[in-house]
């Protein structure tokens, strides 16, 4: 059982990677409307389609990657102008209604368009195949998976410490009137920041459907773990994301090989220690939702 | 004058109801569906209680509704015990789970609460789901209705009595409590906490009762929903069915006592019609969501006594009452 032991590991970190960049994405949003936004794992899965669909079409893997994420940036602003925008002045929980309701309509969506059952979309021939790391031998599509999420994730954290619209953005969640007294248009900053989210979400949609497998559920797979993450890295918190994530691609990773039976539950009850511990998550920021 | 009014309404409600068996062959509808409406409603008032009165986002009910329906379940089909101790143990099951989450849930006011329940609600589904040997897994699993103290079977007309005296009995439980002092700190709490812990009080432990509270209520409409289907599947713990109670509650009427009927009312007898024509009734569920959201926020009841109230202090410039 041991000779699994690396592969899996390396396994439970790229699906650790998938479960923080879903976390960012939710977090982002969060953070500054105080949105759950329940359809995120719906936004996963219509990326993954279209980019299936573009594939289908003869169009090329990599031109998918980039367009699909694109078009459902377009779809989630227009949803958030649209329909959660009306919500930020009322109590929190009717955009996680709102945003539910929409996942709801959907899937059924999805189940429409594409069927019910689960579509194969495979990577391309040029990351199909395994390659040799040495001591063991990993599926390249997973190495590349990994290599885009730690540039997506070098990119955002750049994009938000580095420009002045990441300022203004970080700024905003610290004091969203303040910065509109100072003069910065905060309905550009919702909407470019819910856009980000659908972006992250978006990207990791494309690559989880060619290694998670797509269906109209299987967005919505992601969503719950992807809570978690932000519950145990800290709400607030990008690191605390991308390390509550690796935690629990790790933990899910480690007892499907040994418990299989546990696979599910081990991230809640690591959850659960962690909240035990420190209430706010690992790098929870003081202050920020009670 | 009032609670006049109110007592005539309620009265005749419960009037209409206790007719059920006569009136819902009228509409095409199942008495079970009418049953299924008044144990829902307990559910629904689980979650008014934390959200519509304590502003807490209460997100994982359905974990207490369905440890509700699989205390029932496993006790009658494993423990053999009658219907009497099937319901108590349901009910008990859905505390004891309350008991275990409320530690943790506590902890945290806000969207943050509403994400953790979400987060440990979902452990339950995965343990029904999971543990397949005992509780059927996936498929759910199935049980004879026991009978009361071994003897009297329940048919579908005597279980629709025994699921109004439930209800109503909780719903003079519910209204007494929102409105004794502890119901007004709960509301005082969702306006503004701050203000109530300075005046002295621990909120924590207003909290704290308040789900234990919802989660007897949730785990005894759970249970009852288990024994009047027979049956016990993953996706009553699931945080989807979380999320279907507070459409309901939010349909009747946040923070109103009847609310919580009306919204499972029209939830459960909808599902029943929209269902039989149409194999897309989730996509009219999400579109009642939206719907709901954008154009009735306080619900039906909500809006009907706010208008009731507006009406002889239309002067008052006050906007939302």
């Amino acid at each position: 059982m041991t000779h699994d032991l690396a592969p899996q590991l390396f396994n439970g970190l790229v699906l650790g990677a998938f479960y923080g960049i879903v976390a960012i994405g939710l977090s982002l949003i969060m953070n500054l409307t105080g949105t759950i936004n329940m359809a995120h794992g719906s936004f996963m899965t219509l990326a993954g389609y279209l980019a299936y669909t573009m594939v289908q079409r003869g169009m090329s893997f990599w031109v998918a990657l980039i367009v699909a994420p694109l078009i459902v940036v377009i779809v989630g602003v227009l949803v958030e102008r649209g329909l959660v925008r009306p919500l930020y002045k009322r109590e929190p929980f009717y955009s996680l209604l709102m945003t539910f309701g929409l996942s709801l309509m959907a899937e059924e969506a999805f189940r429409l368009i594409w069927g019910p059952n689960g579509v194969p979309f495979s990577p391309p021939p040029a990351l199909a195949g395994a390659a040799a790391l040495g001591f063991m031998s990993f599926p390249t599509f997973r190495i590349f998976i990994a290599g885009v999420l730690i540039v997506a994730i070098v990119a955002l954290a750049l994009f938000l410490t580095r420009t002045r619209f990441g300022l203004r953005l970080r700024a905003a969640v610290q004091d969203t009137e303040m910065i509109a007294a100072l003069g910065t248009n905060t309905q550009v900053l919702y909407a470019v920041n819910f856009g980000l989210g659908i972006l992250l979400a978006g990207i990791a949609g494309v690559l989880a459907a060619g290694m998670l497998g797509l269906s109209p559920t299987s967005g919505n797979a992601l969503l719950m773990p992807a809570f978690v993450t932000v519950i145990i890295g800290g709400m607030g918190s990008l690191f605390g994301s991308i390390v509550g994530g690796l935690l629990i691609g790790m933990a899910i990773s480690l007892t499907t090989l040994f418990i299989p039976a546990a696979s599910e539950v081990a991230m809640y009850i690591l959850m659960a220690i962690v909240l035990l511990v420190r209430p706010r998550g690992l790098f929870g920021e003081e202050g920020i939702f009670g | 004058m009032k609670a006049r009014a109110e007592l005539i309404a309620g009265g005749v409600v419960v009037a209409i109801l206790a007719a059920g068996p006569y009136l819902s062959p009228l509409i095409h509808v199942d008495l079970s569906i009418v049953s299924e409406v008044l144990v829902t409603a307990l559910a629904v008032m689980s979650v008014n209680l934390l959200l519509g009165y304590t502003g807490l986002p209460a997100f994982g009910n359905a974990a207490y509704f369905g440890l509700g329906a699989y205390g029932a379940a496993l006790s009658a089909k494993y423990l053999h015990v009658d219907f009497i101790g099937a319901v108590i143990i349901g009910t008990a099951s859905a505390l004891l789970g309350g008991l275990i989450l409320a530690p943790f849930l506590l902890r945290r006011r806000g969207i943050y609460f509403g994400l953790l329940s979400i987060a440990f609600g979902q452990v339950f589904y995965f343990v029904a789901y999971r543990f397949t040997d005992v509780t059927g897994g996936e498929d759910g699993m199935n049980f004879p209705r026991p009978l009361v103290l071994g003897h009297y079977a329940i048919n579908e007309t005597v279980f629709f009595y025994v699921a109004l005296a439930a209800f109503v009995g909780c719903l003079i439980a519910f209204r007494t409590v929102v409105r004794s002092p502890f119901g007004r700190t709960l509301v005082a709490i969702r306006q503004n906490e701050a203000r109530v812990r300075y005046l002295g009080l621990n909120t924590d432990r207003f909290i704290f009762v308040a789900l234990l509270i919802s989660a007897t209520l949730a785990g005894l409409g759970g249970a009852l929903f288990g024994l009047l289907i027979n049956f016990a599947y993953p996706l009553e713990l699931d945080w989807h069915q979380s999320g279907f109670f507070v459409l309901m509650m939010i349909l009747g009427g946040a923070g109103t006592v009847w609310g919580s009927l009306v919204g499972s009312f029209i939830y459960v007898i909808g599902k029943d019609i929209i269902s039989t024509q149409t194999s897309y009734w989730q996509l009219y569920l999400g579109g009642l969501f939206v719907a709901c959201v954008l154009a009735f926020p306080r619900g039906i009841l909500g809006t009907l006594l706010a208008r009731l109230k507006a009406r002889p202090a239309a002067a008052d410039s006050e906007p939302h009452g």
